[in-house]
């Protein structure tokens, strides 16, 4: 820090064009490499129809830079809305979207931007991380410089941390998760949580000297607006079920991944069309993958993309992913928020519950659930092999690793465990360790 | 059709037939399971057993003993037929609270809560209730101690229970509505149940089923639990704990998500009112059985239709794209 001081005093200009470089050389390092994943997966010949949507978002917010785009809607173009980041899963979006505000997952998954927050946060820190502070420090991309405001769940040590780190960026609003969620208290305790998050909101949106009060009628039509969204992205967990794939796991992770850049309603739209064509396809007579191709569920951290490292590993080996429990894909819009009544009494307890209690990020303990969704899932889509994903520095996936090993077992499904980050370093060397452990299951299941 | 419309349509068939049936000659008897109470009058349509229970034991004759058995046996296998199902879907006391808790729905006024600590502390009252109506009774029948007490006291668990006061009032009868001045017990015993009366009317606003977690009869009922027809079941692998059914049971029953090894989850206090199935987003993780068949599953596709999470725009939209394919 302080010879950078001193490197800056003696010679100002040099520096800061040297920093206006690398921001550059780091802008263009992202744009290819979530430009090769999309292309990689329009490479496809059999790429749905409907995922175009998709793949466009994905382009448009990491390799044109336009996430603001995104949100402006063509009927509605000068809405000055605010927009709120959100890191982490537990972020009710509901109360987001109530407020008249629009969220944004920012969860970082960019291998570039990995390396500028290398500098900023200690060396065993996970990439998700890294990226995030990276891409904010940056300023790489307006998905990250658009935000008005960012959510930080207190979940792992690194998430927590992390929201110290940014709030010296932007504006940060920590919101404390229990970490043992069954007593009543914790419970009490979020829910109260939530309606600071909701009185926040009010002023952070309405008009100097105007709060802009979240009512029921505004919380329950955004509670229904993301319930439709789920019910589409239940409608493809399902599709994914069949037993001979309609779509590649990289695909529907992509799918599900864009919903954190788009407008509910209009991510719904695409999603619908998706599952049209797909459940057309069901029973039809082009499969996705090959109708013996070993099925697999990445269970542990998430892949957010551009890091499409593994599923893409995965897939060109000839496997196909069936499901995943990654918190940016199939458990991003699992649970529904269950409320029954139309008082905000008892939508505030339906969020606060939705957001906790079926959640099974490892940050909780204990966190049996996640064995018994694990064991279920593996049921649903008849899974043959589990690739366990620990994203070097993640802890706490890899604590529960020897559990998950252990149930999976007694099941008869084998497990692999990568560790790895976002660099493409050791992408040869995962190859030959992915090939060999999908070679191993099409012979496992070839001999059933 | 719903679940919870099919039993608005049962409780309220029940309340008419309970509470006014009498006047269409109707009489189910004197052993019923619910809240039947006899002092609506002559349009009653059946007896409470707890009313006849303490009627025999405070006669204290070895022919009202010899009836108890008949009762007991009659009760028992009211009981064993459909469990606590008699107060979900039957009884007209909790057909009253669940009135006042529609009210307050439609009124969109949120509910209240108790503590754990609190339901905890009040798990008592159900028991002393219990033990008035088994054991003053006996009192009544061979006063060995305070003799004019005891017989002021008769059927002392009616006195104090709010049904005795607010059911008949359903029928426009006042007459019970008022504190009895023969002595010093009837006073208190009177006032007592007025004071219980009027806390329940507040409460079964604010709380769903106010009362049914001290109802006596319902702790005599919850111990056939185990050998009672219907039953509630949950699979344990499939549920996400997501504490949908703990949200909307009316008498606060949380062992049902947190229960994790037993495939039975008929606990103790609950009404089988099928809420929690009904609400259950998850396929086949709770069910009712009766008789071990299942009579009732949650699916994932029920709860969005139910919730109307799945909202009108898209319905729309579906009919939209429907119109479109006929269009080509």
């Amino acid at each position: 820090m302080e010879m950078e001081n001193k490197a800056i005093r003696k010679d100002p200009e040099n520096t800061l064009t040297r920093s206006r470089k690398r921001k550059e050389r780091l802008l263009k390092g992202l744009v290819n490499s979530s430009w090769s994943v999309l292309e990689e997966l329009e490479a496809n010949p059999g790429l749905p129809n409907g995922m175009a949507y998709f793949i466009d978002v994905m382009k448009e917010a990491f390799s044109n830079n336009g996430a603001h785009r995104l949100l402006v809607s063509p009927e509605n173009k000068k809405d000055g809305r605010r927009i709120v980041g959100a890191y982490c899963i537990m972020v009710p979006e509901e109360l987001i979207y109530a407020a008249g505000a629009v969220p944004v997952r920012l969860c970082g998954g960019s291998y570039e931007t990995s390396l500028a927050g290398d500098e900023l946060v200690p060396r065993d820190t996970c990439p998700v991380v890294k990226s995030s502070i990276g891409f904010t420090s940056l300023d790489l991309i307006s998905l990250y410089s658009m935000c008005d405001a960012v959510i930080i769940p207190t979940t792992c040590d690194a998430k927590r941390k992390m929201g110290e780190e940014l709030s010296k960026l932007t504006e940060v609003w920590m919101l404390e998760v229990p970490h043992i969620k069954d007593g009543e208290g914790a419970r009490r305790q979020w829910l109260q949580q939530l309606y600071i998050l909701k009185k926040n909101l009010e002023s952070f949106t309405g008009k100097r000297f105007m709060k802009r009060k979240i009512g029921r009628k505004a919380l329950g039509a955004s509670i229904r607006m993301i319930g439709d969204a789920q019910y589409q992205a239940r409608r493809l967990y399902d599709i994914r079920k069949s037993a001979t794939p309609v779509i590649l796991g990289r695909e529907a992770m992509l799918a599900i991944n864009a919903y954190g850049f788009v407008e509910a309603d209009r991510w719904t739209d695409a999603m619908a069309r998706l599952n049209d064509e797909l459940e057309v396809r069901v029973g039809g007579k082009a499969p996705a993958a090959r109708r013996r191709a070993p099925r697999i569920m990445i269970a542990g951290c998430p892949p957010i993309f551009p890091n499409w490292k593994i599923p893409l590993l995965i897939e060109e080996m000839g496997a196909v992913i069936v499901t995943d429990e990654s918190c940016m894909g199939n458990r991003y819009l699992y649970d529904p928020v269950g409320h029954t009544e139309n008082s905000l009494t008892d939508m505030m307890v339906g969020l606060a519950a939705r957001y906790i209690m079926p959640c099974v990020c490892p940050s909780f303990a204990p966190n049996e659930d996640r064995l018994f969704r694990l064991l279920q899932m593996a049921e649903e889509f008849a899974v043959d092999g589990v690739v366990y994903h620990v994203l070097k520095g993640c802890v706490i996936y890899d604590f529960e690793l020897a559990r998950v090993e252990k149930i999976m077992k007694e099941k008869d499904i084998p497990l692999m465990r990568i560790e790895t980050d976002y660099s493409p370093e050791d992408l040869e060397q995962l190859r030959t360790r992915v090939e060999a452990f999908v070679e191993m299951l099409g012979t496992k299941k070839k001999n059933r | 059709m719903t679940v919870t419309k099919l039993r608005w349509i049962v409780l309220t068939i029940s309340f008419i037939l309970l509470i006014l049936g009498g006047w269409a000659g109707l009489d189910l008897g004197g052993y019923l399971p619910a809240y039947a109470c006899p002092f609506v009058g002559s349009s009653r349509g059946g007896v409470c057993f707890f009313f006849r229970l303490q009627w025999i034991l405070a006669a204290g004759t070895i022919e009202a003993f010899q009836a108890l058995g008949k009762h007991l046996i009659f009760f028992s296998i009211l009981v064993i037929l459909i469990g606590r199902a008699w107060c979900g879907w039957i009884c007209p006391f909790g057909f009253i609270q669940d009135l006042l808790d529609l009210v307050r729905r439609k009124l969109k006024i949120g509910y209240l809560r108790f503590p754990e600590r609190l339901r905890d502390g009040l798990g008592i009252v159900k028991w002393v209730f219990f033990f008035i109506a088994l054991l003053i009774p006996l009192w009544v029948a061979y006063p060995l101690l305070a003799p004019s007490v005891a017989a002021d006291l008769r059927q002392p668990f009616c006195t104090l229970c709010p049904g005795k006061y607010i059911l008949p009032l359903v029928v426009g009868d006042t007459g019970d509505v008022a504190v009895d001045f023969q002595s010093a017990t009837t006073i208190t015993m009177s006032v007592l149940g007025l004071v219980f009366s009027v806390i329940t009317i507040g409460g079964a606003f604010f709380k769903k089923r106010f009362w049914c977690p001290y109802c006596p009869m319902g702790l005599l009922m919850s111990w056939y639990k185990k050998i009672a027809f219907i039953k509630l079941k949950k699979e344990s692998q499939k549920c996400t704990m997501c504490e949908v059914c703990y949200n909307v049971c009316p008498v606060d029953i949380e062992q049902v998500f947190k229960e994790r090894e037993r495939e039975d989850v008929t606990f103790s206090d609950c009404i089988l009112c099928m809420k929690c199935i009904e609400y259950c987003p998850e396929d086949d993780a709770l069910r009712a059985t009766f008789l071990g068949k299942s009579i009732y599953r949650s699916t994932r596709k029920g709860f969005s239709e139910r919730l109307r999470t799945v909202s009108a725009s898209l319905k729309k939209r579906k009919k939209e794209s429907l119109e479109h394919g006929n269009g080509k």
